[in-house]
Parts: structure tokens; sequence; C-alpha cells
């Protein structure tokens, strides 16, 4: 089981490919239904029915239809198990259906709250004096490793987890270790990604916060109000590009740099000047051994949210030349430990495609940030170079960077 | 890759300090149980709870002003692991020092009052201030934030062995030449809600002591605190061996991936093992799996001295063999059974000079890793 033996020791860091990815989220399932929204600029938030949210000032959210999650692998025991669980089943039934012969070391995921819905039952039913005849299954399913190790189960995945709940941060922040796991010899194959599934606590605390907005998600715009949660999970199979290449499997793109920064401003608030989000971008542009020139487009944690945007704006303008700019949780919301790892393939697509993903609902620039934002619609452009951003509470600051495969 | 453990700290129901809890432990000491429940009309649970005392040298800074109690016991022990190393971050380079959180329930008392205002009066009674902190990275925010550092900083979620994954995943981070240090921390708080929860799964005793290896196990007993290790390059005791293991889908696969886990680390030079052991099925899968591959090997649990404290417990098991390897001694294992095949510590000679020790931890949700210790001679 141990790799530390085989791979140990230094050598030439190796090139880390993305050889299948999966993805469901509010924009749809799979990758060509992520594409056809992306491409078409919609708006895929709408009221939430999960639970009530009449005493919120935010009434809406990105969710995931059901049909999506009802893959031929949900049979009858996927009913007990969670939607985190279903999501996480769905995205990697796409991934393995690209790639079946990926076999992961090692498994690296993000998430902030697991199996959250199932705590809040339990609760309920204990303070209601309700039946605890389901608490078992409650409690079994609540823990942020259970939908990874049930979905690996599923797969007949036996590799070990390493599951990463460093709030909003959670998915890039999975996607960069893993980046460095492969690209340090470690490991030839590591299988990451993120996954949330939205819930009633986690809604109510970001509305309690007024973070979320009652109006539309508005990301770098003049009159922006806030975020709207979203949920999702979205998988990427890495593996060192020459191992792949070897086996003849499809490069779908090279994850060529990381950067981590801990800004330790606020619990909930980045540092204003964007220092910590700089730091991070630096730190990828660094890893990646390329000048911010060669970057093409930037996929921004943007959650509309005052204080983000504000701080991530200045950041980007000072580190970069009028690079296209957009946030895509416009379009789906805010999926938290789920986002980076949506957003890398969102930038995988827009790296496949050629185009850059829009930022609806933008109506006036920021004075405060200059920045060519993909405003309302997708363009057409060359894109090789792609920079994906991810920020969380507690000031820590993720960035992945990566790169068209060669064709 | 080998580590070193540079440095060490922890807080604990027997009190913090390295020195003061490892002679409490050599002494056979134990904490005394407190009931908790959610009313004193509700069924209680007896668990072992951090002494006011042993968080009396915590800095009086802002951030610690309303953080939960998991993050006091994590700033506790990480400033302690950092002391008995004598590195001092802020003069240094922030950016060089990583750190990786274990965490299994988190801030769960925050995360229970902040679900309870919205329970019992709707979600316009939700207080902004409790919901940040309910986020499972709040603890390492907190930490980092009084450490300084600025550079990568990870919380890693499990169950009660996530702190061997978090030590490998220190060994995947210092694979890179940007860090000269790792720090680990593993840390959990005792809730009412927690124990109600482990009750329905019936994984908890009702009353003390919790007593390991017995054949019909009777539950654990719940505690709280943190455990910390400083990883560097060098270090009189080395992590010289890692196994991230794998998931177990029943508690008859429990054994067996405990028994590959020690034929992996287990070599004829380990003279003990320092086990999960907590008084449930984790107890058997452990028993069967070092019977067989490691018979001759002294077997250590410091549950019953210590409590099952999940998110911290593995890092305690760590501190714990680093500590008999470096003195030769080791504590005695409290309330044992009365006929176990297994050579159990305190039943026979209390030293015992060996190189290397391996700690493994079989969590209650599925996890189970390991990791060998080893001394130079």
């Amino acid at each position: 089981m141990s790799t530390s033996a085989v791979l140990d020791g230094k050598s030439a860091p190796a090139r880390v490919a993305i050889v299948a990815a999966g993805i469901v989220s509010p924009l749809g399932c799979g990758l060509a239904e992520t594409l056809g929204a992306l491409q078409a600029a919609r708006d895929c938030v709408a009221p939430v029915t999960a639970f009530p949210v009449e005493h919120c000032r935010c009434k809406t959210a990105g969710q995931v239809k059901d049909e999506a999650l009802d893959t031929d692998r949900n049979g009858r025991r996927d009913r007990r198990v969670h939607r985190a669980t279903r999501m996480m089943i769905a995205a990697l039934d796409q991934l393995f259906a690209q790639d079946r012969q990926f076999k992961p070391q090692l498994t690296v995921i993000g998430t902030t709250s697991g199996g959250m819905s199932y705590g809040e039952n339990y609760y309920r039913a204990r303070h209601e004096r309700a039946s605890l005849r389901h608490a078992p299954t409650w409690i079994a399913n609540y823990p942020p490793q259970k939908p990874v190790i049930d979905a690996q189960e599923r797969f007949g995945i036996s590799a070990a987890c390493q599951v990463i709940a460093n709030a909003c941060a959670s998915g890039t922040n999975a996607i960069g270790h893993a980046f460095e796991c492969v690209r340090s010899g470690r490991y030839e194959r590591v299988l990451t990604g993120g996954y949330d599934a939205i819930s009633e606590l986690v809604f109510v605390g970001f509305d309690s916060l007024q973070a979320s907005t009652p109006e539309k998600c508005r990301p770098f715009d003049r009159d922006r109000s806030g975020m709207v949660l979203g949920e999702g999970a979205a998988v990427l199979a890495l593996e060192n590009l020459e191992l792949a290449r070897r086996r003849g499997a499809a490069i779908l793109a090279e994850v060529i740099g990381y950067g981590i920064s801990t800004d330790n401003f606020h619990m909930t608030q980045p540092e204003p000047s964007g220092a910590g989000a700089r730091q991070a971008m630096e730190r990828a542009l660094a890893s990646a051994k390329i000048d911010a020139a060669a970057v093409d487009y930037i996929n921004a944690h943007g959650t509309a949210t005052p204080f983000n945007d504000a701080a991530e704006g200045k950041a980007i303008s000072q580190l970069f030349e009028r690079v296209p700019v957009s946030s895509t949780k416009s379009m789906m919301g805010h999926s938290l430990g789920a986002a980076g790892a949506v957003e890398a393939v969102v930038c995988l697509l827009a790296l496949q495609h050629q185009f850059l993903p829009p930022n609806i609902h933008f109506r006036r620039p920021d004075d405060d940030v200059d920045l060519d934002i993909v405003a309302n619609a997708a363009r057409t452009a060359p894109v090789r170079t792609a920079l994906s951003n991810s920020f969380g509470f507690g000031g820590t600051n993720a960035s992945v960077l990566i790169r068209r495969a060669a064709t | 890759m080998s580590l070193g453990i540079a440095g060490s700290g922890w807080v604990t129901p027997l009190g913090s300090g390295i020195e003061f809890v490892w002679d409490r432990l050599l002494r056979g000491e134990e904490p005394i149980a407190e009931q908790i429940g959610a009313s004193p009309r509700d069924r209680t649970h007896p668990v072992f709870r951090v002494p006011e005392a042993a968080l009396a040298s915590l800095p009086r800074d802002p951030r610690l002003r309303r953080v939960s109690a998991i993050s006091r016991f994590a700033v506790a022990a990480g400033l302690q692991a950092l002391e008995s190393a004598q590195l001092q971050l802020n003069r240094g380079h922030p950016e060089r020092i990583a750190l990786i959180f274990a965490i299994s329930n988190g801030g769960v008392t925050y995360t229970r009052r902040f679900y309870n205002d919205i329970v019992q009066t709707g979600a316009q009674a939700a207080s902004p201030l409790l919901f940040p902190e309910t986020v499972f990275n709040a603890p390492a925010s907190h930490l980092a934030a009084l450490l300084e550092t600025t550079g990568a900083t990870y919380t890693l979620v499990g169950d009660g062995a996530v702190g061997l994954p978090a030590i490998r995943m220190a060994e995947d981070v210092m694979a890179s030449d940007a860090f000269d240090y790792c720090l680990v921390v593993g840390a959990e708080e005792v809730d009412w809600l927690l124990c109600d929860a482990y009750r329905q799964w019936r994984l908890l005793r009702a009353r003390t002591p919790l007593e390991p290896f017995r054949t019909s196990p009777r539950g654990a007993i719940l505690s709280e605190g943190a455990g910390a290790i400083l990883l560097g390059r060098e270090g009189a005791v080395k992590i010289d061996k890692t196994n991230p293991g794998r998931a177990y889908r029943n508690r008859r696969e429990a054994a067996e991936i405990l028994e590959l886990l020690l034929a992996d680390l287990v070599d004829p030079d380990t003279g003990l093992i320092v086990a999960s052991a907590n008084g449930t099925f984790v107890d058997l899968a452990e028993a069967a799996a070092i019977g067989k591959i490691a018979p001759h090997a002294v077997v250590y649990t410091p549950k019953p001295a210590m409590g099952e404290s999940v998110g911290a417990s593995a890092l305690w098991q760590v501190i714990i063999a680093a500590r008999a390897l470096e003195t030769g001694e080791f504590p005695p294992v409290l309330h044992p059974p009365a006929d176990t095949p297994l050579r159990i510590a305190g039943q026979g000679p209390r030293t015992a000079k060996t190189v290397r020790a391996v700690v493994v931890s079989c969590g209650l949700n599925q996890q189970a890793a390991g990791v060998r210790l080893t001394i130079a001679p």
C-alpha cells in the first residue's frame, strides 16, 4: 500500500496531465451539458426547494437537478446515502467512462460540509423528539470523508483518501495538492476534485453574515450585493504526463502551477489590499515558471461580495495587464468546497473549446478595479493558459494554472 | 522520505505539557470523568474534559476572545510544539512552515448552538458570530494567525485515524523544497451532542472505566484536547515510514486492513505498538492483527487514561511512541483484560530499549492508517 518506498527520492519535477474529468453542477451533468450552458450564458440559479427560506434575505441558489443523480450505478442502496455521495458517484461515472484504466494511488478531495443535511436531520429529530429510526444512517453518512469513501467503493477504488476542508478554497487546494503529489514523483496517478451539497445550516450561515444576496449575483459589478450558494461535484484524473502518454491516455490538459497562501487578516474577510490573493497567484506563476503575460483567462473566485471582489480585483489588476476575467459563480452559485474543482473543469472546457466563459448579470464596471470582464456572453478567443482562483474563510487562498494540451 | 520530530505539544484531560502528562501516564493516573447531557433531565454521558488549568499558558490574543474550545486546545498544543523545538516563527520565514490540521468533528459546540437557534426560533435568529466558528478550518485559521504563518495551511478531515493521514500528507508537502517544517496538529472538543450520536451507534460506555482489548467490548469514553508535532528534516526520533491505509467496508475488513498495515510497518526491530484500542470493535480488529503480525511487540493504548479524543487521538499516540523511544519507558495500559495473548504494556517490565515503534489507528468511520517511528540506536 505504501508508495513512498518505490517513488521516493528527488528527480526532475514530473509534468502533470489531466486525463479525464467529470462534473455535476447546476449547469448540468457532464462536460457536454456544462459546455452548452457556459456557451449559452445560462442562468441556473433558482428558488431554493430543499428547505424553508422564508426567514432568509436570500431565497435562491444553484441546485443540481435530482435527475442528474440517477445514474445507472445508483441502485436501491443509494437512496440511503447522502446527496453529496450521489453527486460524487455521478461525477466519477463520467470520469471512468472516459478512462477506464485510470487507477489512482491517492484521492484528494475538497469539501466544506460533508453530509451536513443528515446532521441537521438528526438534530431536528432529536429536538422534536421524533423518531430516530434513521439516526444510524444519518450519523454514518454525516462525516465529510464518507461520500468520498462510498463513491470510491462504488468504482472499486481502494486508494487512501485525503479530504481537505479549507472552506471555499478546498477544491482548488485539493487539485493543487494532488498536482504537487504527482509533480514530486511520489505518486503517478491521483484522483482529485471537490464536492458539496446545499444545506440549511450553511445557507442560513451565509445569510446571517449578509454575504448572500436577495438579488442577482453580479460579480465585479459596481452594484454587486453578495453571493448565491450552489452545489455540485467535479473530479479530475491527474497523471504523470509521460506515463499517461505511454499508455495511450487522452491528454485533456496539463496542470502547470499551484499557489497557496494564508493571509491571517480576518476569519471571514479577505485582506483588503488583495495581498493574500496576489501571493497565491504569484506563487502559482512561480510554480509554473511562467510570466503573468502568459495567462489568457482568469476564472476568478468572484463571489460578488463587495469585499472579495474588491480585494481580488485589485490583486488581478496589479499582477496582470487586462487579461479576460469572469466569475462563473454568476451562473451557478458558489458551491463552496466543490467550487474550485467545478471551476477547474470550466477552465478545462475553455482551453479545449477556445472560448471565454461569461460573467452574467454584469451591468456596470466597478470604478475601483480595472478588469476586462467577460460580460454577459461567452467570447471566442485563443486560450492557452487559464488561472483559477479560490479564496476561503480563514484567509486561505489558492490558485491553479492549467495549460491547453499540446495538439 | 523520513521526517524528524523537532518538537511536540499536547493538551489532554491529564493536563498539558509533554513532561507533565507523560509523568502522569507513567504513574498510571487517569482523569476524573465529568457527566454531560443536553439538560439535567436528559441522559448524561461520562467524558474526560481538559482542565481549565491546562490552558493557562494561552496568549491573551484578541483573536482567541470568542473562539471555540477546539481552537484554544489547538493553539496551546501548537505553541508548545514550536517552543519545544525552540522555533520562533515570526523571526524566520513564515512562508516556509506548513500547517496541517487534522480534525474529525470540528467546532461541534458552536455548530450545535448555531443550528439550535435556527431550529428553535428560525433563520432570522441565526448568529453571524457563531457561524464562522462552525467551519472546519476555523481552528487552523486561528492557529495560523497566531503563528503568523503565510504558507500552506490545510485542514484534513477524517475519523479517529485522521492524524496519521495528516502525517502522510506532511510527507507529501515536505517533498517540496519550499518548506523547512510542517506543524501537524490534531484536535477535538467534546459535546453532549457528539456523545448522543456515538451512543446511537452503540459505541459509548455509560460509565467509566474504558476497558481495552476485552473480547466483548463495552464501549468508549469520549474526551477532548489536542496534539501537535513539528516535523522537520532532522530530529532524534524519525518518522521513517508511513502507510496511508485505505477504507474498510465492515468490521471484519478492518482487521484485514490492519494486518496489511502492520505487515508493511513492523519489522524485527519493532518493540512497541501504540494502538488505538478504545473499548469498541476496534480492539478486536487490532488484537487480531497485532497477534498475527507482531506477537513479540509490547502493546500500549492511551485511551483508558486519556479517552477517545477522535481527531486528536492519533497525534497523542505518536507523541507517546516518540517519548517511549526517547526514554526507554512506557506507561502501563489501564484496566487491561485479565487474559489476552497480547503483550500488554505494564503487565511485564516497564522499560524496553527498542529502536522502533509503530503507531496504528483504526477510526470508527472506516479509516485506518499507520506510521513507524525510529530512534538512532
